[in-house]
């Protein structure tokens, strides 16, 4: 146990504190600009990131992932916030991690496998557009210069790292930033700065309990954000844990980080934070940097909170259009381009569902309700492939005998087009219907085969089915069985 | 229940380990399968501290990164090949005949565990590759190996040669009665000189136990030198050990919880830390 431990935090020691390093600068315009989204001070993101950051990195199943406050949490907040204030989001954030911790005790990080591909393709394109628009406030009705500094701004970032020896040794965001706050300083201009957006932290965070009162009727505000807040986030860690095990090839424990989560925002929302999840952009720059243990989202959070209680009079100056810039960086660097270039390559019914995915969530700004509608399509594009694995042959045995041979899957998506494959019209003595190589999975089909016995009896046919038993087999509840290869050959046997 | 398993590695003992591999493949007259593992080095090459992403970020990053592996993994692969090689001739050289090789992308831990199934004795150097030249050093894997598997496991030192006794530890727990009865049932101790040695403890019948197990020993045909020691156990039993000539230390592992453990401390993983005899920790 201890090796283990020692093996997460203090296996790559140099490679996770330069990352560190590298993922706080990068988390600091992001929690200041979530907190501008959800319509709270800096500090509160701020504050947050620090804590989940910290308490992720102890706790989480897994290593080499970056939590903090994010976007996607950040716009589910905002009616909340402009409703009844910060102390209710503190407390919706309190009840967040309760049912995050839950959901991790239940085990609902296994459900993952219903996300499809294309859901996740979907969710982290509608992330990257969210964010984009997030920063369209700051774009809009201001002068020129705001648009000169984003553009160099963005300049600077992706093209510093082309200069060699310290273009790759400097994050570039943070060049980014220090060379626009300069140059606004320098010469003066009056634009819009971090300072200009709310309070920003001037001492360490304190333990508090939200001021609410502890009634149903607070429970009742509360608990509908909370839900959607637990969902998104654990929709985002899940998912950004796949992509890291994909990065670093290994493997997380995916319970483990709900519950991780879970606490980590309990500690947020008592150290006055907003909720937040993991991070996407801030994960693929750390492992980008050579970030793998825990150690690194430990050292984020650490030095996060230094740097803006420490330098908080500097951070004030820094001009709200270099935090665009980076944040523009981070969306495109989220956004999965493949994914467009493959949308001609792919089956129709997968670019649907992806693309559902993108809208549903672009145009509600709620991430679960664009999974919620991405996983359904998806299903019901599954349903509908594997309801055509059906047919229905027919043979002449004698001139007053039918036999229908039935083959394939039988379920509620493909009971319609099993009906309508018998002959009810002709006029037979006797009706054979072979079930042996097909496999009844619900309720729906035995009724419709009820309908077809039936419809042949009113016809004056004599019905016979054959190997009822084989085909019924598979209406099965104990899913245990479909985990024994033998089982599963003697269920699916015959094709 | 058919298999050695004999883990190698390019650590100075690795043929050591493979030699008392041999003995015990011998002596039982199973298959003796190498393993070699091919673990995955965690230190990523961390020259890009840019901070910037740009297109499609994810999926060149995952390009570069599979490629990198997959240039490790091959040389590990070549590399791991040879070490089995090198052993599977030292081993037919020694007389063995029936021997197996494989290979397993997985820490030695988890390869282990994978193979447990077949598994009648596991063979293990006392430390690794990393540790080089550091006899003292007790490899990063011993601890979990003896925690996580059921098979009985063989520590092995440098300068393995035949053991002809064998010092067994007797505490009176249950893990110390198992210990006994797995001597008696396995066949790998059989025609050994048996050094029983007892400390005392606060249990009241453990010399009453001490004697039954004595006698017990002795009927089964093992030529038994029986001690009875007071004072501090790890201290009395190196004393011990110094004044007779051992060959071998048998043990039961882990009375205490895991949880005792990591605030007590244990004194298996003590005694597997300051003997540099071959150690054969039974489950």
């Amino acid at each position: 146990m201890l090796e283990k431990m020692k093996h997460e935090w203090f296996s790559n020691v140099r490679g996770d504190l330069l990352a560190g390093l590298v993922v706080a600068l990068a988390l600091i315009p992001e929690a200041i600009a979530f907190s501008i989204i959800a319509g709270v001070d800096p500090k509160v993101g701020l504050y947050a990131s620090f804590c989940i950051a910290v308490i992720i990195a102890i706790v989480g199943g897994r290593p080499g992932m970056i939590s903090a406050a994010t976007g996607a949490m950040a716009l589910l907040m905002v009616t909340l916030v402009r409703e009844h204030g910060l102390e209710y989001l503190l407390a919706a954030t309190l009840l967040t991690g309760l049912i995050q911790i839950v959901a991790g005790y239940l085990k609902l990080g296994s459900l993952m496998r219903f996300v499809s591909r294309s859901v996740v393709t979907g969710f982290v394109n509608a992330l990257a557009i969210l964010i984009f628009m997030a920063q369209l406030p700051e774009l809009t009705n201001v002068t020129w210069h705001v648009y000169a500094m984003t553009a160099a701004g963005l300049g600077i970032i992706y093209l510093f790292p082309y200069i060699p020896v310290i273009g790759k040794s400097v994050p570039s965001p943070l060049v980014c930033i220090v060379v626009l706050t300069a140059v606004a300083l320098i010469i003066g201009l009056d634009i819009r700065t971090v300072g200009d957006m709310g309070e920003l932290p001037d001492t360490l965070p304190i333990f508090l309990w939200p001021d609410v009162p502890l009634n149903i009727e607070t429970l009742m505000i509360i608990l509908p954000y909370s839900i959607g807040l637990a969902v998104v986030g654990l929709l985002e860690s899940m998912m950004t844990a796949t992509i890291v095990d994909d990065l670093t090839d290994t493997t997380s424990d995916k319970n483990k980080e709900c519950k991780g989560q879970g606490i980590a925002n309990i500690g947020a929302g008592l150290l006055g934070g907003m909720a937040g999840c993991a991070m996407i952009g801030q994960s693929i720059i750390n492992v980008k940097s050579g970030g793998r243990g825990r150690l690194s989202c430990f050292v984020a959070g650490l030095f996060l909170l230094i740097m803006v209680v420490f330098l908080g009079d500097w951070i004030a100056q820094i001009p709200m259009a270099a935090l665009v810039a980076v944040m523009i960086m981070v969306s495109i660097g989220t956004f999965s381009w493949t994914s467009v270039r493959d949308l001609k390559n792919h089956p129709l019914s997968t670019n649907i569902v992806m693309i559902s995915t993108v809208a549903v969530v672009v145009a509600t700004h709620n991430l679960a309700i664009g999974v919620g509608v991405g996983v359904l399509l998806a299903t019901l594009f599954f349903a509908n492939k594997i309801g055509r694995f059906m047919v229905v042959k027919t043979q002449d045995t004698d001139q007053n005998t039918r036999t229908y041979e039935v083959v394939g899957q039988v379920f509620f998506a493909s009971s319609e087009q099993f009906i309508d494959s018998f002959d009810f019209k002709e006029a037979v003595d006797k009706v054979i219907i072979d079930l042996t190589q097909a496999h009844f999975w619900d309720i729906t089909a035995v009724s419709s085969l009820d309908k077809v016995v039936i419809k042949f009896k009113r016809e004056g046919a004599q019905v016979e089915i054959v190997g009822m038993g084989e085909a019924t087999a598979t209406i099965v509840d104990k899913f245990g069985v479909h985990n024994d290869p033998k089982e599963v050959e003697k269920l699916m046997g015959g094709h | 229940m058919n298999n050695i398993i004999t883990c190698i590695d390019g650590s100075a003992i690795s043929d050591d380990v493979c030699n008392a591999g041999v003995w015990v493949a011998k002596k039982l007259d199973k298959t003796l399968v190498l393993l070699h593992a091919i673990e995955k080095t965690n230190t990523p090459s961390a020259n890009d501290l840019s901070g910037a992403i740009g297109l499609g970020a994810r999926s060149a990053l995952l390009n570069e990164m599979a490629e990198l592996d997959g240039q490790r993994s091959k040389l590990a692969l070549a590399l791991g090949k040879e070490l089995l090689e090198h052993a599977q001739n030292v081993a037919s050289k020694n007389g063995c005949k029936d021997i197996e090789k494989t290979q397993r992308h997985s820490g030695i831990v988890e390869a282990i565990c994978d193979l447990e199934q077949d598994a009648r004795f596991i063979v293990i150097g006392r430390s690794g590759e990393s540790h080089r030249e550091d006899f003292k050093a007790l490899g990063s894997h011993i601890e979990q190996v003896i925690r996580q598997v059921h098979t009985p496991v063989l520590i092995v030192n440098k300068d393995f040669s035949e053991p002809k006794s064998f010092i067994l530890a007797y505490d009176g727990r249950e893990t110390a009665d198992k210990a006994v009865q797995r001597i008696i049932e396995g066949g790998l101790l059989h025609n050994m000189t048996c050094h029983l040695v007892s400390v005392k403890n606060s249990q009241s019948d453990l010399l009453e136990k001490f004697k039954r197990t004595e006698a017990m020993l002795i009927e089964q045909g093992f030529e038994v030198k029986a001690t009875f020691m007071e004072g501090n156990i790890f201290d009395a039993l190196s004393q011990y050990k110094l004044e007779n000539e051992v060959d071998m230390l048998v043990m039961g592992a882990f009375s205490h919880s895991k949880l005792a453990s990591v605030f007590l401390g244990s004194n298996t993983l003590k005694m597997i830390g300051h003997t540099h005899l071959p150690l054969v920790i039974l489950r």
